[in-house]
């Protein structure tokens, strides 16, 4: 699918009646007493088809729309939703709205961005490049062909020894439509499509033991869509972990697949949020322009990024979003603000979450990097370093969002002299946070294209392993 | 139940579900069902010591599954106008696949049989009330809360309640309607001592109307807020390793939901999938152990009087006497086992199609007391507060973050543990349970289960010892 599929005026979800409800909607509640208002109307339709062991087992079709009414009225505040969009219905809603939220109490803080900071660009919905126009051809015929294509039971051959038990597959594809509007005039449109495809395949060993392997690819347009591919590599995956052995634990260097090195960058951007340092629940409470992390570490926000995963143009709150550094070489560039809190804390407003986060690659040894993406992955890592565990999941644990303490149960592999050996099991690390990201020894070039946050392949030494 | 107030609610007729059940069924489904949904849901949020933050949420419409053999076509419409609920019934009607004809609309058999019992009589309803009468509420536990422990720097309150109109219709005719009400109370706090941070968290949550909420029920949130706070500001990372184990009575249930209760759930049995896959009628632990799943305890938060399936509330033993009895069936499970369904077949609302979910999850007493599990081991820990569990279905093992507990050193508590994790595997764990105590207690915190869906659950536990799982520590 070219460019200019994804230009070519397309009509969304949202019709112009709808707009006019929303517009209504905010204009009901005015009229009932609210100083300042904010309307989201949302719709999306998702459909999707699942199949077990090669044969259809489920199609559903999903249809939403709902409207958000946030409500600023004598420096009181409330958020309500409905989704039952009659006009008249809708009059009386906002009218109970702007009356339950003169019962709460008041925060001066509370009211709509300063126009100045809000998107202006964002009128067809289309400017974040995020709409495949070839959403309107698809039909039945052709997602139930994508869900099947991605089935291999009982055409694929196990390893000698073990067989396959079950495979899940399914395809599914959507579009989203939000339109926001607020009473200072701010009104922005964001639509996007998307389209996924995921496998599970659950395979026994010789005795009896059971394995489960997941992938799953997908993307805003269906031509960048990996098809075919999932059911391989979960069998692949499941079929890796056969025969895990204990091993004892202790310091060692730890990679981090890219598929789920994002599990240890979130506790950093939660901490990062206003709202929870203002809660006194942030392990990075006064941490903004100081270096906490390792001079490798940088993470950028690539909110405006057209046509990428997770780009948008303006954030809940209709502020326009930029790109900034939230970590630079170690350094905490920025805390996620929105107008509240900025209000309430007294500082620079910035963006409520981050959109596209990337970290950038990284070599501790200095070496060299070839920038084409996925020259520098897990592989190449686990070869500079020798010796270590290779984490290819996460299973349950927890970091402490007040001291940074965390705990993860892992799954993986042992490495030695860079070559991947055995899967082990019943393993966990422990740590803190800030200790783990000064730690860190490599990054990669390998992040997920199907991924929101753009997390490479990642190597930290001195990890605690208990087994 | 009456069913009239809710198709009045609903703007539709009996002669009308018919209708729509043919069209669901018109590419020659075997069964279909309408699940009729009207929900508000209502918060108010208390920080620095105001309520400065609340709202109410509306959500509505009809959510219409077909089923052909053991396969699922669902589709849903959030208007009850017939031409949009009919368009919603052709969606579903697809799984099918064939192009036959409409059966002819059953009729109704409401109201036959002996009435289902009401596991939550409500005597004052949420929505009878105003919204600023609930205001205090927030307000006196956190004047409570800092009475308790002036260590406590900030206070975070939440009061939520919901009440939704369920009104369910399939191809057989029956009709049978339910109103679920729901409060929440959860308290966050974080305390500080010498510079150092800690938070807190505690929560109750009911089937229960606006008579839940008393000064008894906050004094005892208000209790579990600040109670062992010293131990986490003295707690310590233990060493870790293979060792025994004693899970507190009550909240320790969770890893009971997440570590065996989702393998006993048909849906990944019927697929294969589940470390439990054919093994009904096998010992697969201790004969003092029992584990049930109930959805008719009054007032509990997994209670139902009706599945979202429209099968009665009950009780259901998964193991009864260390063996596997039964799996947790939705009616597409107990039609492939050829067994009645179970009353679990649950979903988050009209939008999500029902699936096998647990209510509350619970293993029954045995007869140790929990200080004769402690003095039974020699080097261990005891943990009393679990989050954050997770399971892999297939191999069964699971992890679990423990927040706060003791070690164990020559069969007593001594010092206070936090922030570790224990991993293991569900039915090695189950085998290796030595001793089962004599305090069951239900958790009524606001446990909610995720499994594609949010259902709200419960869980509970006596005190139990394992005789070996591995310890993450330093």
């Amino acid at each position: 699918m070219g460019q200019s599929n994804k230009e070519t005026a397309a009509p969304g979800l949202i019709s112009g009646e709808e707009m006019r409800l929303a517009e209504s909607c905010m204009a009901a509640a005015l009229r009932s007493g609210a100083d300042q208002v904010r309307v989201s109307l949302g719709k999306s339709v998702l459909d999707s088809y699942s199949m077990l062991n090669g044969v259809l087992d489920k199609v559903s079709h999903s249809a939403d729309r709902s409207i958000f009414l946030y409500v600023f009225a004598d420096n009181r505040y409330g958020t309500f939703s409905t989704n039952m969009l009659d006009e008249a219905e809708l009059a009386i809603f906002a009218e109970r709205a702007v009356k339950t939220v003169g019962m709460l109490s008041e925060d001066r803080c509370r009211r709509l961005p300063d126009p100045s900071l809000t998107a202006l660009d964002a009128v067809s919905g289309r400017e974040a490049g995020l709409y495949d126009i070839g959403y309107g051809r698809m039909d039945t015929g052709r997602r139930l062909a994508m869900a099947e294509g991605e089935c291999i039971f009982g055409k694929c051959h196990a390893p000698e020894g073990c067989r396959v038990i079950s495979e899940e597959c399914e395809y599914s594809d959507s579009v989203d439509d939000n339109y926001l509007i607020d009473s200072n005039g701010f009104a922005g449109r964001h639509t996007e499509t998307s389209f996924a495809v995921c496998s599970e395949i659950t395979v026994e060993d010789r005795l009896g033991n059971k394995y489960s392997g997941y992938w799953w690819d997908s993307s805003p347009f269906l031509a960048t869509l990996k098809l075919g591919r999932c059911s391989a590599e979960a069998l692949a995956r499941a079929v890796r972990q056969i025969g895990p052995e204990s091993h004892e634990g202790g310091r060692m260097k730890m990679v981090v697949d890219a598929s789920v090195s994002s599990r240890l960058v979130s506790p950093l951007l939660s901490a990062l949020n206003a709202s929870s340092i203002q809660q006194e629940n942030s392990f990075l409470k006064g941490s903004e322009g100081k270096e906490m992390f390792c001079r490798g570490l940088t993470i950028t926000d690539a909110a405006r990024t057209p046509g990428k995963p997770g780009s948008r143009l303006f954030d809940t709150e209709g502020v326009a979003t930029e790109e900034r550094d939230i970590i630079r070489q170690g350094k905490v560039g920025m805390y996620f603000t929105n107008t509240y809190m900025a209000l309430k804390m007294g500082i620079r407003q910035t963006i409520e979450s981050a959109s596209r986060p990337v970290l950038m690659p990284y070599r501790c040894d200095g070496g060299e990097i070839r920038p084409e993406a996925g020259s520098f992955g897990a592989k190449e890592i686990i070869g500079l370093c020798g010796d270590g565990i290779y984490v290819t999941g996460f299973n349950g644990g927890n970091c402490n969002s007040t001291t940074g303490d965390f705990s993860y149960g892992i799954e993986g592999f042992l490495f030695k002299d860079g070559e991947i050996r055995n899967p082990v099991r019943e393993m966990l690390i422990t740590g803190n946070m800030v200790q783990l990201w000064n730690s860190l020894l490599y990054a990669g070039n390998d992040a997920r294209e199907c991924t929101r946050w753009q997390i490479p392949a990642l190597c930290f030494e001195k990890v605690d392993f208990s087994g | 139940m009456d069913c009239n107030y809710h198709l009045d609610r609903f703007k539709v007729t009996v002669p009308q579900l018919g209708q729509l059940v043919a069209a669901a069924l018109s590419r020659g489904g075997d069964y279909a069902d309408l699940y009729f949904e009207y929900s508000t849901y209502n918060e108010l949020l208390l920080k620095d010591g105001e309520v400065t933050s609340g709202g109410f949420h509306i959500d509505s419409g009809v959510g219409i599954r077909v089923l052909k053999g053991d396969r699922t076509g669902y589709a849903y419409s959030e208007s009850t106008d017939m031409p949009d609920m009919l368009c919603a019934a052709k969606a579903a009607a697809q799984i099918a696949g064939g192009s036959g004809t409409s059966p002819a609309p059953a009729g109704s058999k409401a109201c036959t049989g002996a009435p289902a019992p009401d596991f939550y009589p409500t005597l004052e309803k949420w929505g009878s009330c105003e919204t600023s009468q609930f205001i205090p509420v927030l307000e006196k536990l956190e004047s409570m809360i800092r009475a308790k422990d002036s260590r406590a720097v900030k206070v975070i309150a939440k009061l939520s309640w919901s009440e939704s109109e369920i009104m369910m219709y399939n191809s057989p005719g029956e009709l049978v309607c339910d109103s679920r009400p729901m409060g929440s109370i959860v308290a966050t706090v974080i305390f500080s001592q010498n510079g150092k941070n800690e938070n807190k968290t505690s929560s109750r949550s009911f089937r229960k109307g606006v008579e839940m909420i008393t000064d008894a029920l906050l004094e005892e949130i208000a209790d579990e807020a600040v109670a062992g706070i010293d131990a986490r500001f003295a707690a310590i990372r233990p060493k870790g390793g293979r060792m025994p184990v004693v899970m507190g009575a009550g909240a320790s249930g969770i890893l009971l939901h997440e570590a065996m209760g989702h393998s006993f759930e048909a849906d990944f049995n019927r697929k294969g999938q589940s470390v439990f896959s054919g093994m009904t009628g096998r010992k697969i632990c201790d004969s003092s152990i029992s584990i049930a799943d109930d959805g008719t305890i009054p007032f509990n938060r997994g209670a139902c009087n009706y599945d979202d399936e429209g099968v009665r509330g009950q009780k259901t033993y998964m193991v009864k006497d260390g063996v596997l009895v039964s799996y947790l069936h939705d009616r597409i499970s107990a039609k492939h086992y050829g067994v009645e369904p179970t009353g679990n077949g649950r979903r988050e609302s009209f939008r999500y199609n029902p699936i096998p979910r647990m209510r509350a999850t619970y293993m029954e007493n045995g007869t140790a007391s929990k200080s004769d599990l402690v003095a039974s081991v020699k080097k261990g820990i005891y943990v009393d507060e679990f989050s954050n569990g997770q399971v892999k279905i297939g191999e069964g093992d699971f992890t679990f973050y423990v927040k706060s507990g003791y070690l164990i050193e020559n069969g007593r508590l001594t010092a206070p543990v936090k922030d570790l994790n224990i991993i293991g595997n569900g039915p090695r764990a189950l085998a290796d349970i030595t001793g089962v105590g004599n305090d069951l207690t239900i958790d009524n915190g606001t446990w909610t289960c995720g499994k594609d869906q949010s259902v709200p659950v419960s869980c509970g536990i006596p005190s139990v010892l394992v005789k070996a799982l591995t310890v993450g520590g330093n």
